[in-house]
Parts: structure tokens; C-alpha cells; sequence
């Protein structure tokens, strides 16, 4: 009994070992996966970003763009983010919502701004968007729910303009689930502080916007996307509590006030 | 692997413990990708054969046993590949590694299984290294 115990953890131990060993050898890189799914979400990003373009209506206003690049500038180089690689986009809407398209475009509608009584909560929006980026939700959210082969066929231009437009709708007005909700709002607690940008902003704005019992008649789309808002609240502020440090403005007060009058004025 | 069985089987008995092999390669065949099917048929083939002599039992016991060990393994495979194409999981270097890992197993299994039917339909005993041993715990004559 005991030899055949002996030659079980061989046998075993030798398939462990070999697991190990071949887990050092990248074989992302060998079976071209990691090139692929670069490539797909990239055409995935254009086609997202085409059917935005001509479907709504993009704030050019340099003074917006700038003050919006101004916040987007800080939070990613604290927190050692290719700041090139997001493309910041501000859309001209009522609906307070943000969302994240895949080849890291991050969209942010007026109605949000408008609906931030400071750059704290909108600072706080904009990680929640990047962490969904920087972990790669938002490929991870079509493949489960669109589909390998059928994004796959989407990148190839093989679909119709009602898939690309079920599939927009998928990621501007769905929710991600729990898990992956959890894991944005902690790390852009993480970005937050490391950006010297207080989170309690963040954690009102979610608490706030959870007890206005007129969100649903103000289409506060980003809200009803993100369902459990005052618990998240609860959770940020108990992540946040610990850091004493202190939190730096990004825009003048002047500034901000006039981007929200901007956004009042588009 | 060990070739000495204490009787030497006749014709009738060698060809029923080589078809035991050739039921699970048939199996693996037909049952990729579910790692479940060719467990079955060789359970199937097990249970057919139970009251049979003490070779055509034994290399029975051998081939099951074989095929429950690889049940897990692939079962594992299959479905953290099924997460990968349908659910969260990423095709990360781990998983091609143990699928590399896994398909090696499955050919050393393949290979031994070809090897023992050809073996045993000459009337040749083949024991396998640890499932020689583990058969010799489960099959008394």
C-alpha cells in the first residue's frame, strides 16, 4: 500500500512539476493570443467609437476638453497610467452616466458633470471607468455576454449596424456584475489617494445620488447600471478612512464652476 | 511494466482483455471532448466482464482505473476551458500550460493503452507502473 501511495505522489508531484515548469514559457505570446485579442479589441474600439461618433453629439469646447484632460492628467500619472492611451471623450447629454468602451475609451456625458456638485465625485467616476479598463472588464463583459465568435465577427466588420448597436447598449447602460463592480470601486479608491483626491467625494456621490428618489425621472443612467450604491458607498468610505493624507485640488474653484456652466451651456 | 502472469490465457480470454483497452481508446475517440464518456464505456465494459476469468478481469480493472485517473485531469481541463470561451476565466500561460500538461498525459495514456491491447491480445501480460499495483489491490482472484 504504501509503494502505491509512494508511485501516486510521484505520478502526481511529476504532473505538477511539469504544469510549473511550462506555466514559465509564454505561450500568449507563442499562440499570437495576446496580439489577437490586442488586435480585436482595438477594431472592437474603432467600431464602438464610429457608431458613438455619428449617433451623439461630441463637446468640442476646448475649455471643457481641457479641464477634463486636467483631471484625467492627474489620476493617471500618480498612479502610472498611460495617460495617452485613454481617449477622453465628453458627450452632450442629460443622462448623468460614464462608461468605458473597449481600446480604453472612456466617455463621460455632461449630465454627469452637471450632476457632480465637485471634481472629488466626478474624479471618482472617472477611476471607477479606468480600473473597469486597466482590468480588463470590459472585454471580459462582452466575451461573456456577446460572445467570442460573434466579437470575433464584429472585429472583421462581419455585422450588422443592429448588433453594433445592441452591443453599445450592452456596455453604456448594463451593469457588470457584483464581483467586477467590487474590484473597480476599491482600485479607484487606490487611484484616488494616490492622486491626493479625497474619496469621500466618490462615496457621496454614490450615497447621494442611491436617495435621490428622482433618479429614475432624471435618467440617472450611471446609477441604475450600478445597483447596491449605498452599500458601495459604505465600502469606499471604510477603505478610504484609514488614509490620512492630505488631498490636493486638481481644478480651481473658478474652474470647475465655469466647466459645469460650460456643460449647462452645450 | 511488468510481462508475467502466473497462468498463460488462452485465445478467447487474451482477445476479451484487449478489446478492455480498445473499448476506452474507442471511447477517447468518440467521447472528446467529454472526459466522461470513455470512463462510462469502459465502466460499462467493467461491469460486462466482472464475472469473467481472473486475466480478462484484471486488465478490465487496469484500463478503468486508468481512465478514472485522466476523468479528473480532463475534467478539470474541460471545464476551465468551457470559463475561458463562455465565462471570466482568460486564457492566461497557466492554463496553456496545463492543457500542454494534460494532452501529454492523455498521449503517454493513449500510447500505453495501444502498447497493452496489442501486448495482451498475443496473450502477454502488461502491468503498468503504479496501475499494475493499484489493479493487484482491487482485483483478488
Amino acid at each position: 500500500m504504501k509503494k502505491i501511495i509512494f508511485q501516486l505522489l510521484i505520478l502526481s508531484g511529476v504532473f505538477l512539476a511539469c504544469w510549473f515548469l511550462l506555466s514559465n514559457i509564454d505561450w500568449r505570446n507563442i499562440f499570437g493570443t495576446e496580439e489577437m485579442s490586442e488586435n480585436t479589441e482595438k477594431k472592437l474600439g474603432e467600431i464602438y467609437w464610429d457608431y458613438f461618433d455619428s449617433h451623439e453629439q461630441i463637446v468640442k469646447d476646448p475649455y471643457v476638453t481641457k479641464c477634463m484632460d486636467s483631471l484625467l492628467t492627474r489620476i493617471c500619472t500618480s498612479n502610472a497610467i498611460d495617460k495617452e492611451k485613454i481617449k477622453l471623450h465628453v458627450v452632450e447629454s442629460d443622462e448623468v452616466n460614464a462608461f468605458a468602451l473597449p481600446d480604453n475609451h472612456l466617455v463621460v456625458y455632461t449630465g454627469l458633470i452637471k450632476e457632480c456638485t465637485d471634481e472629488t465625485e466626478l474624479c471618482g467616476v472617472m477611476c471607477h471607468e479606468i480600473a473597469h479598463l486597466e482590468l480588463n472588464h470590459i472585454m471580459r463583459k462582452l466575451v461573456k455576454e456577446v460572445g467570442l465568435s460573434m466579437l470575433i465577427s464584429m472585429a472583421g466588420g462581419n455585422s450588422s449596424s443592429e448588433i453594433i448597436r445592441e452591443a453599445v447598449k450592452l456596455l453604456s447602460s448594463s451593469a457588470y456584475d457584483r464581483k467586477l463592480e467590487k474590484e473597480a470601486d476599491i482600485n479607484a479608491v487606490d487611484y484616488l489617494i494616490k492622486a491626493d483626491i479625497n474619496p469621500e467625494g466618490f462615496a457621496n456621490f454614490l450615497y447621494t445620488l442611491s436617495l435621490d428618489k428622482t433618479s429614475v425621472e432624471k435618467s440617472v443612467s450611471w446609477i441604475n447600471t450600478h445597483p447596491d450604491s449605498e452599500e458601495r458607498s459604505k465600502y469606499i468610505l471604510d477603505k478610504a478612512k484609514n488614509n490620512k493624507i492630505k488631498y490636493l485640488p486638481v481644478l480651481k474653484k473658478d474652474t470647475w464652476d465655469e466647466l459645469k456652466e460650460k456643460c449647462y451651456e452645450d | 511494466m511488468k510481462n508475467e502472469f502466473y497462468y498463460q490465457p488462452g485465445e478467447h480470454e487474451a482477445e476479451r482483455a484487449s478489446n478492455s483497452y480498445l473499448m476506452s481508446l474507442i471511447a477517447i475517440i468518440a467521447g472528446l471532448p467529454l472526459p466522461i464518456i470513455n470512463l462510462l464505456a469502459t465502466l460499462i465494459f467493467y461491469m460486462g466482464n466482472r464475472k469473467s476469468t481472473y486475466f480478462v478481469r484484471w486488465h478490465c480493472t487496469q484500463a478503468l482505473l486508468s481512465q478514472l485517473s485522466l476523468l479528473f485531469v480532463n475534467s478539470a481541463g474541460f471545464w476551465w476551458t468551457v470559463s475561458v470561451i463562455w465565462g471570466d476565466e482568460q486564457a492566461t500561460n497557466k492554463y496553456f500550460a496545463y492543457i500542454i500538461s494534460l494532452i501529454v498525459l492523455n498521449l503517454v495514456e493513449f500510447i500505453s493503452t495501444i502498447y497493452s491491447a496489442i501486448q495482451v491480445r498475443k496473450g502477454k501480460h502488461v502491468s503498468w507502473w503504479l496501475y499494475g499495483d493499484l489493479t493487484d489491490l482491487f482485483c483478488k482472484q
